[in-house]
Protein backbone atom coordinates (compact mmCIF):
# COMPACT_ATOMS: atom_id res chain seq x y z
CA UNK A 1 0.00 0.00 0.00
CA UNK A 2 2.99 2.70 0.60
CA UNK A 3 4.30 1.58 -2.23
CA UNK A 4 0.93 2.84 -4.44
CA UNK A 5 0.56 6.00 -2.11
CA UNK A 6 4.09 7.02 -3.12
CA UNK A 7 3.11 6.13 -6.76
CA UNK A 8 0.54 8.30 -6.57
CA UNK A 9 2.01 11.18 -4.63
CA UNK A 10 4.63 11.11 -7.23
CA UNK A 11 2.48 10.90 -10.51
CA UNK A 12 0.27 14.17 -8.69
CA UNK A 13 3.45 15.78 -8.20
CA UNK A 14 4.76 15.08 -11.63
CA UNK A 15 1.25 16.56 -13.32
CA UNK A 16 1.24 19.91 -11.30
CA UNK A 17 4.75 20.39 -12.02
CA UNK A 18 4.80 19.79 -15.93
CA UNK A 19 0.94 20.03 -16.77
CA UNK A 20 1.14 23.82 -18.01
CA UNK A 21 3.85 22.89 -20.22
CA UNK A 22 2.75 20.03 -21.79
CA UNK A 23 -0.88 21.66 -22.06
CA UNK A 24 1.03 24.38 -23.44
CA UNK A 25 3.05 22.54 -26.37
CA UNK A 26 -0.08 20.84 -27.33
CA UNK A 27 -2.21 24.06 -27.77
CA UNK A 28 0.90 25.46 -29.59
CA UNK A 29 -0.44 22.88 -32.17
CA UNK A 30 -4.26 22.93 -31.90
CA UNK A 31 -4.66 27.23 -30.74
CA UNK A 32 -7.53 25.52 -28.63
CA UNK A 33 -6.59 25.50 -24.93
CA UNK A 34 -9.68 23.33 -24.71
CA UNK A 35 -8.44 20.54 -26.57
CA UNK A 36 -5.11 21.34 -25.85
CA UNK A 37 -6.16 20.57 -21.98
CA UNK A 38 -8.24 17.49 -23.07
CA UNK A 39 -5.02 16.37 -25.26
CA UNK A 40 -2.82 16.98 -22.09
CA UNK A 41 -4.89 14.61 -19.80
CA UNK A 42 -4.85 12.05 -22.55
CA UNK A 43 -1.35 11.69 -22.71
CA UNK A 44 -0.92 12.22 -18.64
CA UNK A 45 -3.25 8.88 -18.48
CA UNK A 46 -1.36 7.29 -21.13
CA UNK A 47 1.66 8.09 -18.96
CA UNK A 48 0.03 7.02 -15.75
CA UNK A 49 -1.28 3.74 -17.07
CA UNK A 50 2.39 2.57 -18.60
CA UNK A 51 5.06 4.31 -16.39
CA UNK A 52 6.40 5.12 -13.00
CA UNK A 53 5.69 8.87 -12.35
CA UNK A 54 9.35 8.60 -11.12
CA UNK A 55 11.04 7.59 -13.79
CA UNK A 56 13.88 9.70 -15.21
CA UNK A 57 12.09 9.83 -18.57
CA UNK A 58 8.78 10.94 -17.38
CA UNK A 59 9.13 15.09 -18.48
CA UNK A 60 10.96 14.68 -22.18
CA UNK A 61 8.08 11.55 -22.94
CA UNK A 62 5.18 13.95 -22.12
CA UNK A 63 6.52 16.58 -23.85
CA UNK A 64 6.87 14.65 -27.06
CA UNK A 65 3.56 12.87 -26.71
CA UNK A 66 1.34 15.95 -26.20
CA UNK A 67 3.30 17.05 -29.90
CA UNK A 68 2.60 13.62 -31.27
CA UNK A 69 -1.16 13.60 -29.87
CA UNK A 70 -1.48 17.30 -30.85
CA UNK A 71 0.23 16.83 -34.85
CA UNK A 72 -2.52 13.65 -35.03
CA UNK A 73 -5.81 15.80 -33.94
CA UNK A 74 -4.60 18.38 -36.60
CA UNK A 75 -4.16 15.58 -39.14
CA UNK A 76 -7.40 14.03 -38.51
CA UNK A 77 -9.30 17.30 -37.81
CA UNK A 78 -10.43 18.34 -41.63
CA UNK A 79 -14.40 19.25 -41.62
CA UNK A 80 -13.98 19.87 -38.05
CA UNK A 81 -11.01 22.32 -38.61
CA UNK A 82 -12.49 25.72 -39.23
CA UNK A 83 -15.23 25.18 -36.57
CA UNK A 84 -12.04 24.61 -33.80
CA UNK A 85 -9.92 27.33 -34.81
CA UNK A 86 -12.61 29.85 -34.59
CA UNK A 87 -13.48 28.90 -31.16
CA UNK A 88 -9.59 29.80 -30.42
CA UNK A 89 -10.04 32.83 -30.30
CA UNK A 90 -7.95 34.91 -27.41
CA UNK A 91 -9.20 38.29 -26.05
CA UNK A 92 -6.53 39.70 -28.27
CA UNK A 93 -7.99 38.90 -31.14
CA UNK A 94 -12.13 39.40 -30.06
CA UNK A 95 -10.74 42.98 -29.75
CA UNK A 96 -9.73 42.82 -33.73
CA UNK A 97 -12.26 44.09 -35.93
CA UNK A 98 -13.80 40.79 -37.91
CA UNK A 99 -11.96 40.70 -41.11
CA UNK A 100 -8.75 40.81 -38.69
CA UNK A 101 -10.24 38.16 -37.19
CA UNK A 102 -10.99 35.80 -40.53
CA UNK A 103 -7.37 36.54 -41.69
CA UNK A 104 -5.78 35.70 -38.61
CA UNK A 105 -7.75 32.19 -38.65
CA UNK A 106 -7.41 31.89 -42.15
CA UNK A 107 -3.50 32.37 -41.10
CA UNK A 108 -3.51 30.11 -38.32
CA UNK A 109 -5.46 27.39 -40.07
CA UNK A 110 -2.92 27.38 -43.09
CA UNK A 111 0.23 27.35 -40.94
CA UNK A 112 -1.48 24.12 -38.48
CA UNK A 113 -2.43 22.25 -41.66
CA UNK A 114 1.32 22.94 -42.92
CA UNK A 115 3.15 22.19 -39.45
CA UNK A 116 0.71 18.92 -39.40
CA UNK A 117 2.10 17.93 -43.41
CA UNK A 118 5.51 17.41 -42.14
CA UNK A 119 6.84 13.98 -40.64
CA UNK A 120 6.37 13.97 -36.85
CA UNK A 121 10.12 14.46 -36.20
CA UNK A 122 10.34 18.01 -37.71
CA UNK A 123 7.05 18.80 -36.66
CA UNK A 124 7.85 17.89 -33.17
CA UNK A 125 11.17 19.82 -33.29
CA UNK A 126 9.21 23.20 -34.13
CA UNK A 127 6.66 22.63 -31.70
CA UNK A 128 8.93 22.01 -28.31
CA UNK A 129 11.01 25.00 -30.04
CA UNK A 130 8.26 26.88 -30.21
CA UNK A 131 7.01 26.02 -26.82
CA UNK A 132 10.44 27.56 -25.18
CA UNK A 133 11.97 24.05 -24.44
CA UNK A 134 15.66 23.79 -24.39
CA UNK A 135 17.99 22.04 -27.13
CA UNK A 136 18.58 19.27 -24.58
CA UNK A 137 15.27 19.16 -23.34
CA UNK A 138 14.00 18.58 -26.89
CA UNK A 139 17.26 16.62 -27.59
CA UNK A 140 15.98 14.04 -24.71
CA UNK A 141 12.59 13.98 -25.59
CA UNK A 142 13.18 13.24 -29.41
CA UNK A 143 15.92 10.73 -28.43
CA UNK A 144 18.32 12.68 -30.33
CA UNK A 145 22.07 14.33 -28.94
CA UNK A 146 21.68 17.56 -28.37
CA UNK A 147 24.23 18.23 -31.07
CA UNK A 148 21.83 17.41 -34.15
CA UNK A 149 18.85 20.03 -32.78
CA UNK A 150 20.43 22.76 -34.84
CA UNK A 151 20.59 20.83 -37.88
CA UNK A 152 16.93 19.34 -37.31
CA UNK A 153 15.36 23.26 -36.43
CA UNK A 154 17.39 24.51 -39.86
CA UNK A 155 15.45 21.53 -41.88
CA UNK A 156 12.66 21.79 -40.17
CA UNK A 157 11.85 25.96 -40.48
CA UNK A 158 12.90 25.25 -43.73
CA UNK A 159 10.26 22.59 -44.84
CA UNK A 160 7.70 24.71 -42.23
CA UNK A 161 7.96 27.80 -45.12
CA UNK A 162 8.24 25.31 -47.91
CA UNK A 163 5.12 23.96 -47.02
CA UNK A 164 3.19 27.06 -46.32
CA UNK A 165 4.32 29.22 -49.29
CA UNK A 166 2.47 25.79 -51.33
CA UNK A 167 -0.21 26.34 -49.63
CA UNK A 168 -0.43 29.89 -49.85
CA UNK A 169 -3.18 30.98 -52.43
CA UNK B 1 39.10 26.75 -42.33
CA UNK B 2 36.09 25.56 -43.69
CA UNK B 3 32.56 27.66 -42.92
CA UNK B 4 30.47 27.10 -40.48
CA UNK B 5 28.34 23.66 -40.56
CA UNK B 6 24.19 24.68 -40.57
CA UNK B 7 23.25 22.96 -37.34
CA UNK B 8 25.65 25.20 -35.82
CA UNK B 9 24.66 28.34 -37.50
CA UNK B 10 21.27 27.63 -36.35
CA UNK B 11 22.10 27.07 -33.11
CA UNK B 12 23.91 30.63 -33.23
CA UNK B 13 20.49 32.46 -34.09
CA UNK B 14 19.17 30.80 -30.49
CA UNK B 15 22.46 31.74 -28.77
CA UNK B 16 24.83 33.96 -29.97
CA UNK B 17 27.59 32.72 -27.58
CA UNK B 18 26.90 28.84 -29.39
CA UNK B 19 31.00 29.29 -30.42
CA UNK B 20 33.97 30.46 -29.62
CA UNK B 21 37.70 30.20 -30.78
CA UNK B 22 38.54 30.02 -34.38
CA UNK B 23 34.84 28.83 -35.29
CA UNK B 24 33.89 32.96 -34.11
CA UNK B 25 36.66 34.36 -35.57
CA UNK B 26 35.75 32.60 -38.95
CA UNK B 27 32.24 34.06 -38.69
CA UNK B 28 33.43 37.18 -37.84
CA UNK B 29 35.30 37.21 -41.18
CA UNK B 30 32.99 35.35 -43.49
CA UNK B 31 30.28 36.60 -45.86
CA UNK B 32 29.17 33.55 -46.60
CA UNK B 33 28.46 32.60 -43.31
CA UNK B 34 27.26 35.84 -42.49
CA UNK B 35 24.73 35.40 -45.95
CA UNK B 36 23.72 31.87 -44.84
CA UNK B 37 23.19 33.19 -40.80
CA UNK B 38 21.05 36.16 -41.95
CA UNK B 39 18.93 33.41 -44.08
CA UNK B 40 18.20 31.05 -41.03
CA UNK B 41 17.49 34.11 -38.69
CA UNK B 42 14.91 35.02 -40.84
CA UNK B 43 13.27 31.68 -41.20
CA UNK B 44 13.84 30.84 -37.75
CA UNK B 45 11.67 34.01 -36.75
CA UNK B 46 9.12 33.45 -39.38
CA UNK B 47 8.81 29.89 -38.32
CA UNK B 48 8.27 31.46 -34.34
CA UNK B 49 5.67 34.18 -35.52
CA UNK B 50 3.79 31.42 -37.82
CA UNK B 51 3.46 28.90 -34.38
CA UNK B 52 3.05 32.04 -32.48
CA UNK B 53 -0.21 31.55 -29.91
CA UNK B 54 -2.05 34.40 -27.85
CA UNK B 55 -0.58 33.02 -24.17
CA UNK B 56 -2.69 30.72 -22.45
CA UNK B 57 -3.04 30.43 -18.43
CA UNK B 58 -3.63 26.17 -17.52
CA UNK B 59 -4.75 25.66 -14.24
CA UNK B 60 -2.68 22.30 -13.11
CA UNK B 61 -5.00 21.64 -9.82
CA UNK B 62 -8.54 22.50 -11.64
CA UNK B 63 -7.08 19.99 -14.50
CA UNK B 64 -5.64 17.33 -11.66
CA UNK B 65 -8.85 17.42 -10.04
CA UNK B 66 -10.92 16.63 -12.85
CA UNK B 67 -8.92 13.94 -13.90
CA UNK B 68 -8.53 12.16 -11.05
CA UNK B 69 -12.67 12.47 -10.37
CA UNK B 70 -13.03 10.63 -13.35
CA UNK B 71 -13.59 6.89 -13.17
CA UNK B 72 -10.52 5.03 -14.06
CA UNK B 73 -10.53 3.14 -16.51
CA UNK B 74 -7.14 0.91 -17.00
CA UNK B 75 -6.72 -0.27 -20.69
CA UNK B 76 -4.53 -2.98 -21.24
CA UNK B 77 -1.27 -1.94 -19.71
CA UNK B 78 2.64 -3.61 -19.50
CA UNK B 79 4.37 -2.45 -17.25
CA UNK B 80 6.17 -5.70 -16.98
CA UNK B 81 7.43 -6.96 -14.37
CA UNK B 82 7.51 -10.17 -15.04
CA UNK B 83 11.02 -9.98 -16.67
CA UNK B 84 12.62 -8.04 -13.62
CA UNK B 85 14.43 -11.25 -11.53
CA UNK B 86 13.12 -9.26 -8.20
CA UNK B 87 9.11 -10.65 -9.84
CA UNK B 88 9.89 -14.27 -9.68
CA UNK B 89 6.65 -14.37 -7.60
CA UNK B 90 4.73 -12.30 -10.18
CA UNK B 91 6.29 -14.44 -13.34
CA UNK B 92 5.02 -17.27 -11.35
CA UNK B 93 1.57 -15.78 -11.29
CA UNK B 94 0.99 -14.53 -14.34
CA UNK B 95 2.57 -18.01 -15.72
CA UNK B 96 -0.70 -19.58 -13.83
CA UNK B 97 -2.98 -17.38 -14.66
CA UNK B 98 -2.00 -17.73 -18.18
CA UNK B 99 -2.85 -21.51 -18.19
CA UNK B 100 -5.49 -21.29 -16.02
CA UNK B 101 -7.60 -18.73 -17.93
CA UNK B 102 -6.15 -20.22 -21.30
CA UNK B 103 -7.64 -23.76 -20.38
CA UNK B 104 -10.88 -22.54 -18.89
CA UNK B 105 -11.28 -20.49 -21.86
CA UNK B 106 -10.67 -23.10 -24.36
CA UNK B 107 -12.55 -25.03 -22.21
CA UNK B 108 -15.64 -23.28 -22.38
CA UNK B 109 -15.46 -22.32 -26.47
CA UNK B 110 -14.61 -25.38 -27.80
CA UNK B 111 -17.14 -26.89 -29.58
CA UNK B 112 -15.59 -30.74 -30.79
CA UNK B 113 -12.22 -29.27 -31.56
CA UNK B 114 -10.08 -26.26 -30.47
CA UNK B 115 -7.38 -25.95 -33.17
CA UNK B 116 -6.34 -22.15 -32.57
CA UNK B 117 -5.13 -20.29 -35.68
CA UNK B 118 -4.88 -16.90 -34.69
CA UNK B 119 -4.18 -15.05 -30.74
CA UNK B 120 -6.53 -11.99 -29.78
CA UNK B 121 -5.99 -10.22 -26.06
CA UNK B 122 -8.34 -10.46 -23.49
CA UNK B 123 -7.58 -7.67 -20.68
CA UNK B 124 -8.22 -9.34 -17.08
CA UNK B 125 -8.01 -7.73 -13.59
CA UNK B 126 -7.49 -9.58 -10.34
CA UNK B 127 -11.04 -9.68 -9.70
CA UNK B 128 -11.84 -11.66 -13.12
CA UNK B 129 -9.54 -13.99 -12.31
CA UNK B 130 -11.17 -14.59 -8.86
CA UNK B 131 -14.17 -14.75 -10.32
CA UNK B 132 -13.47 -17.71 -12.63
CA UNK B 133 -14.61 -20.77 -11.26
CA UNK B 134 -12.35 -22.80 -9.90
CA UNK B 135 -12.29 -26.25 -12.59
CA UNK B 136 -11.63 -28.49 -9.92
CA UNK B 137 -15.12 -27.94 -8.41
CA UNK B 138 -16.62 -28.55 -11.75
CA UNK B 139 -15.29 -32.71 -12.03
CA UNK B 140 -11.84 -34.60 -11.91
CA UNK B 141 -9.24 -33.84 -13.83
CA UNK B 142 -6.10 -36.22 -14.77
CA UNK B 143 -2.99 -36.35 -16.47
CA UNK B 144 -2.67 -38.56 -19.69
CA UNK B 145 0.90 -37.67 -20.18
CA UNK B 146 2.55 -35.15 -17.53
CA UNK B 147 4.90 -32.58 -18.39
CA UNK B 148 8.35 -33.74 -18.57
CA UNK B 149 10.23 -30.61 -19.24
CA UNK B 150 14.21 -30.75 -20.29
CA UNK B 151 16.24 -27.83 -18.21
CA UNK B 152 20.11 -26.76 -19.78
CA UNK B 153 19.80 -28.99 -22.83
CA UNK B 154 21.73 -29.04 -25.54
CA UNK B 155 19.88 -27.56 -29.00
CA UNK B 156 19.96 -31.21 -30.78
CA UNK B 157 18.75 -32.47 -27.05
CA UNK B 158 15.76 -29.89 -26.65
CA UNK B 159 14.64 -30.62 -30.48
CA UNK B 160 14.93 -34.45 -29.87
CA UNK B 161 12.22 -34.19 -26.96
CA UNK B 162 10.16 -31.47 -28.94
CA UNK B 163 10.57 -33.46 -32.52
CA UNK B 164 11.07 -30.14 -33.95
CA UNK B 165 13.89 -27.70 -35.16
CA UNK B 166 14.56 -24.71 -32.65
CA UNK B 167 13.10 -21.23 -33.83
CA UNK B 168 16.79 -19.58 -35.08
CA UNK B 169 16.75 -15.94 -34.62
CA UNK B 170 18.58 -14.53 -37.55
CA UNK B 171 18.74 -10.70 -35.97
CA UNK B 172 19.27 -9.99 -32.15
CA UNK B 173 18.75 -6.31 -30.61
CA UNK B 174 21.75 -4.73 -29.29
CA UNK B 175 23.19 -6.14 -26.51
CA UNK B 176 21.82 -9.58 -27.22
CA UNK B 177 24.06 -12.27 -28.29
CA UNK B 178 24.14 -15.54 -29.13
CA UNK B 179 27.27 -16.85 -27.41
CA UNK B 180 24.92 -18.01 -24.16
CA UNK B 181 21.26 -19.60 -25.78
CA UNK B 182 20.14 -22.33 -22.85
CA UNK B 183 17.22 -24.78 -24.53
CA UNK B 184 14.32 -25.94 -22.59
CA UNK B 185 12.27 -28.39 -24.18
CA UNK B 186 9.00 -30.31 -23.37
CA UNK B 187 7.45 -33.10 -24.66
CA UNK B 188 3.36 -33.18 -25.49
CA UNK B 189 1.61 -32.53 -22.37
CA UNK B 190 -2.14 -34.08 -22.53
CA UNK B 191 -4.76 -34.00 -19.65
CA UNK B 192 -8.37 -34.74 -19.80
CA UNK B 193 -11.23 -33.09 -17.56
CA UNK B 194 -14.71 -35.38 -16.72
CA UNK B 195 -17.56 -33.16 -15.68
CA UNK B 196 -19.13 -34.21 -12.58
CA UNK B 197 -22.92 -32.33 -11.99
CA UNK B 198 -22.35 -34.63 -8.69
CA UNK B 199 -19.23 -32.96 -7.36
CA UNK B 200 -20.20 -29.20 -9.05
CA UNK B 201 -23.28 -29.40 -6.65
CA UNK B 202 -21.91 -30.62 -3.61
CA UNK B 203 -19.02 -28.16 -3.82
CA UNK B 204 -21.57 -25.44 -4.19
CA UNK B 205 -23.77 -26.04 -1.61
CA UNK B 206 -20.72 -26.61 0.79
CA UNK B 207 -19.93 -23.01 -0.14
CA UNK B 208 -23.39 -22.24 0.37
CA UNK B 209 -24.18 -21.36 -3.48
CA UNK B 210 -26.25 -22.72 -5.84
CA UNK B 211 -25.32 -23.41 -9.36
CA UNK B 212 -26.97 -23.47 -12.68
CA UNK B 213 -27.82 -26.72 -13.67
CA UNK B 214 -25.46 -28.25 -16.33
CA UNK B 215 -27.40 -28.72 -19.45
CA UNK B 216 -28.15 -32.69 -20.69
CA UNK B 217 -25.14 -34.30 -22.19
CA UNK B 218 -22.93 -31.91 -19.82
CA UNK B 219 -22.42 -34.56 -17.13
CA UNK B 220 -19.70 -37.02 -17.93
CA UNK B 221 -18.69 -35.64 -20.69
CA UNK B 222 -14.41 -35.24 -21.24
CA UNK B 223 -12.43 -32.67 -22.50
CA UNK B 224 -9.05 -33.57 -23.78
CA UNK B 225 -5.71 -30.72 -23.40
CA UNK B 226 -3.35 -31.20 -25.35
CA UNK B 227 -0.12 -28.84 -24.93
CA UNK B 228 3.46 -29.10 -26.77
CA UNK B 229 5.44 -30.38 -27.72
CA UNK B 230 7.34 -26.87 -27.36
CA UNK B 231 10.81 -25.58 -26.88
CA UNK B 232 12.35 -22.50 -25.09
CA UNK B 233 15.65 -20.37 -25.67
CA UNK B 234 16.81 -18.48 -23.07
CA UNK B 235 19.45 -15.76 -24.49
CA UNK B 236 22.01 -14.45 -22.13
CA UNK B 237 23.79 -16.00 -18.74
CA UNK B 238 20.44 -17.56 -16.85
CA UNK B 239 22.51 -19.62 -14.33
CA UNK B 240 22.17 -19.25 -10.77
CA UNK B 241 25.34 -18.69 -8.63
CA UNK B 242 25.41 -21.92 -7.93
CA UNK B 243 26.00 -22.92 -11.59
CA UNK B 244 22.46 -25.07 -11.67
CA UNK B 245 20.10 -24.63 -15.11
CA UNK B 246 18.29 -27.75 -13.99
CA UNK B 247 15.76 -26.02 -11.14
CA UNK B 248 13.72 -23.83 -12.58
CA UNK B 249 13.46 -21.69 -9.59
CA UNK B 250 16.59 -20.79 -10.08
CA UNK B 251 17.05 -19.79 -13.38
CA UNK B 252 17.53 -16.17 -13.63
CA UNK B 253 15.34 -14.21 -16.24
CA UNK B 254 16.92 -13.45 -19.49
CA UNK B 255 16.79 -10.44 -21.72
CA UNK B 256 15.44 -12.59 -24.24
CA UNK B 257 13.16 -15.70 -24.55
CA UNK B 258 12.38 -17.23 -27.27
CA UNK B 259 9.32 -20.33 -27.84
CA UNK B 260 7.68 -22.18 -30.18
CA UNK B 261 4.79 -24.64 -29.31
CA UNK B 262 3.00 -26.93 -31.07
CA UNK B 263 -0.69 -24.84 -30.91
CA UNK B 264 -2.87 -26.36 -28.10
CA UNK B 265 -6.01 -28.17 -29.02
CA UNK B 266 -8.91 -29.89 -26.98
CA UNK B 267 -11.28 -32.45 -28.04
CA UNK B 268 -14.48 -32.79 -26.51
CA UNK B 269 -17.63 -35.41 -25.87
CA UNK B 270 -20.82 -35.15 -25.67
CA UNK B 271 -21.32 -31.23 -24.91
CA UNK B 272 -21.49 -28.29 -27.42
CA UNK B 273 -19.35 -25.52 -27.37
CA UNK B 274 -22.33 -23.45 -27.37
CA UNK B 275 -23.18 -25.20 -23.79
CA UNK B 276 -20.39 -24.86 -22.59
CA UNK B 277 -20.28 -21.25 -23.10
CA UNK B 278 -23.92 -20.38 -21.77
CA UNK B 279 -22.78 -22.36 -18.95
CA UNK B 280 -19.73 -20.66 -18.36
CA UNK B 281 -21.49 -17.31 -18.60
CA UNK B 282 -23.90 -18.14 -16.30
CA UNK B 283 -21.98 -18.76 -13.55
CA UNK B 284 -22.41 -16.44 -10.18
CA UNK B 285 -19.83 -13.68 -10.07
CA UNK B 286 -18.62 -13.62 -13.14
CA UNK B 287 -17.52 -10.05 -13.97
CA UNK B 288 -19.67 -8.38 -16.82
CA UNK B 289 -16.47 -6.97 -18.46
CA UNK B 290 -15.02 -10.39 -18.54
CA UNK B 291 -17.77 -12.28 -19.67
CA UNK B 292 -17.96 -9.66 -22.87
CA UNK B 293 -14.45 -10.43 -23.50
CA UNK B 294 -15.02 -14.05 -23.79
CA UNK B 295 -17.80 -13.33 -26.30
CA UNK B 296 -16.16 -10.91 -28.57
CA UNK B 297 -13.46 -13.50 -28.58
CA UNK B 298 -14.61 -14.22 -32.23
CA UNK B 299 -14.75 -17.75 -33.32
CA UNK B 300 -13.49 -19.76 -30.41
CA UNK B 301 -12.55 -22.96 -31.76
CA UNK B 302 -10.09 -20.96 -33.80
CA UNK B 303 -8.48 -18.35 -31.30
CA UNK B 304 -6.23 -18.52 -28.75
CA UNK B 305 -7.05 -15.85 -25.98
CA UNK B 306 -3.92 -14.41 -24.28
CA UNK B 307 -5.10 -13.48 -21.18
CA UNK B 308 -3.26 -9.40 -20.30
CA UNK B 309 -3.23 -8.19 -16.50
CA UNK B 310 -4.43 -4.82 -17.12
CA UNK B 311 -2.56 -3.10 -14.40
CA UNK B 312 0.67 -4.23 -15.80
CA UNK B 313 0.46 -4.74 -19.43
CA UNK B 314 -0.49 -3.32 -22.97
CA UNK B 315 -1.41 -5.27 -25.59
CA UNK B 316 -2.05 -4.28 -29.72
CA UNK B 317 -2.50 -6.14 -32.75
CA UNK B 318 0.51 -6.22 -34.81
CA UNK B 319 0.97 -8.18 -38.29
CA UNK B 320 3.92 -10.81 -37.44
CA UNK B 321 5.32 -12.55 -40.52
CA UNK B 322 2.23 -11.74 -41.95
CA UNK B 323 -0.44 -12.83 -39.86
CA UNK B 324 -2.22 -11.86 -37.33
CA UNK B 325 -0.03 -11.75 -33.34
CA UNK B 326 -0.54 -9.82 -30.37
CA UNK B 327 2.24 -7.62 -28.99
CA UNK B 328 2.75 -6.69 -25.41
CA UNK B 329 4.47 -3.81 -23.72
CA UNK B 330 6.05 -0.79 -25.16
CA UNK B 331 9.12 0.81 -26.04
CA UNK B 332 10.78 1.79 -22.80
CA UNK B 333 12.60 -1.49 -22.68
CA UNK B 334 11.06 -2.37 -19.72
CA UNK B 335 9.31 -5.40 -21.41
CA UNK B 336 7.91 -6.50 -24.39
CA UNK B 337 6.31 -9.62 -26.08
CA UNK B 338 4.77 -10.47 -29.34
CA UNK B 339 2.40 -13.97 -29.48
CA UNK B 340 1.47 -15.57 -32.89
CA UNK B 341 0.06 -18.51 -34.44
CA UNK B 342 1.94 -19.51 -37.87
CA UNK B 343 1.68 -22.80 -39.36
CA UNK B 344 -0.10 -24.87 -36.65
CA UNK B 345 2.45 -23.31 -34.22
CA UNK B 346 2.64 -21.17 -31.09
CA UNK B 347 5.45 -18.72 -31.30
CA UNK B 348 6.47 -16.38 -28.35
CA UNK B 349 9.27 -13.22 -28.53
CA UNK B 350 10.08 -11.31 -25.53
CA UNK B 351 11.99 -10.19 -22.82
CA UNK B 352 13.08 -7.33 -21.11
CA UNK B 353 13.14 -5.24 -24.43
CA UNK B 354 11.61 -2.76 -26.55
CA UNK B 355 8.68 -3.42 -28.52
CA UNK B 356 10.04 -2.90 -31.82
CA UNK B 357 13.06 -4.61 -31.15
CA UNK B 358 10.75 -7.51 -30.20
CA UNK B 359 8.91 -7.08 -33.46
CA UNK B 360 12.40 -7.44 -35.34
CA UNK B 361 13.34 -10.48 -33.75
CA UNK B 362 9.46 -11.82 -34.33
CA UNK B 363 9.73 -10.73 -38.11
CA UNK B 364 13.21 -12.40 -38.93
CA UNK B 365 12.37 -15.68 -36.80
CA UNK B 366 13.17 -18.49 -38.86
Amino acid sequence: MAAVRSEKDSFERLFKAQYARVAGIANRVLVDPQEAEDVAQEVFMDFHRLHSASSAYAAPWLYRAAAHAALNRVRGRKRRERRELAQALDEQARTLDPQQEAELNEDRRRVRTALAKLPHKPATVLVLRASGLSYSEIAESIGVGTGQIGTLLRRAETALRKEVNRGTP
Amino acid sequence: MAHLNDGTLRRMVDDPDAVAGPDREHFAGCADCKARFAGMESDAMSANALLATPETQFDANAAYRRMTAQPARPRFGFRLPILRPASRAMVAALALVVLVAVGVTAAVNVSNIFQPQTVKPVPITVADLESLPNLSTYGDFKWVQQPTPAIGVSKAEAEKVAGFSAPDAKSLPAGVTADQITYAASSQIVGSFTFSAAKARAAAAAQGKTLPAMPSGMDGSTLTMTIGPAILELYGNVTAPSGSTTDPTQIQLPKLLIGESKAPSVTSTGVSSKELENYLLAQPGLSPELAADIKALGDPSTTLPVPVPVQYATSSQVTVQGVQGVALGDNTGLGAAVIWIKGGDVFFVGGSLKQDDALSVANKLG
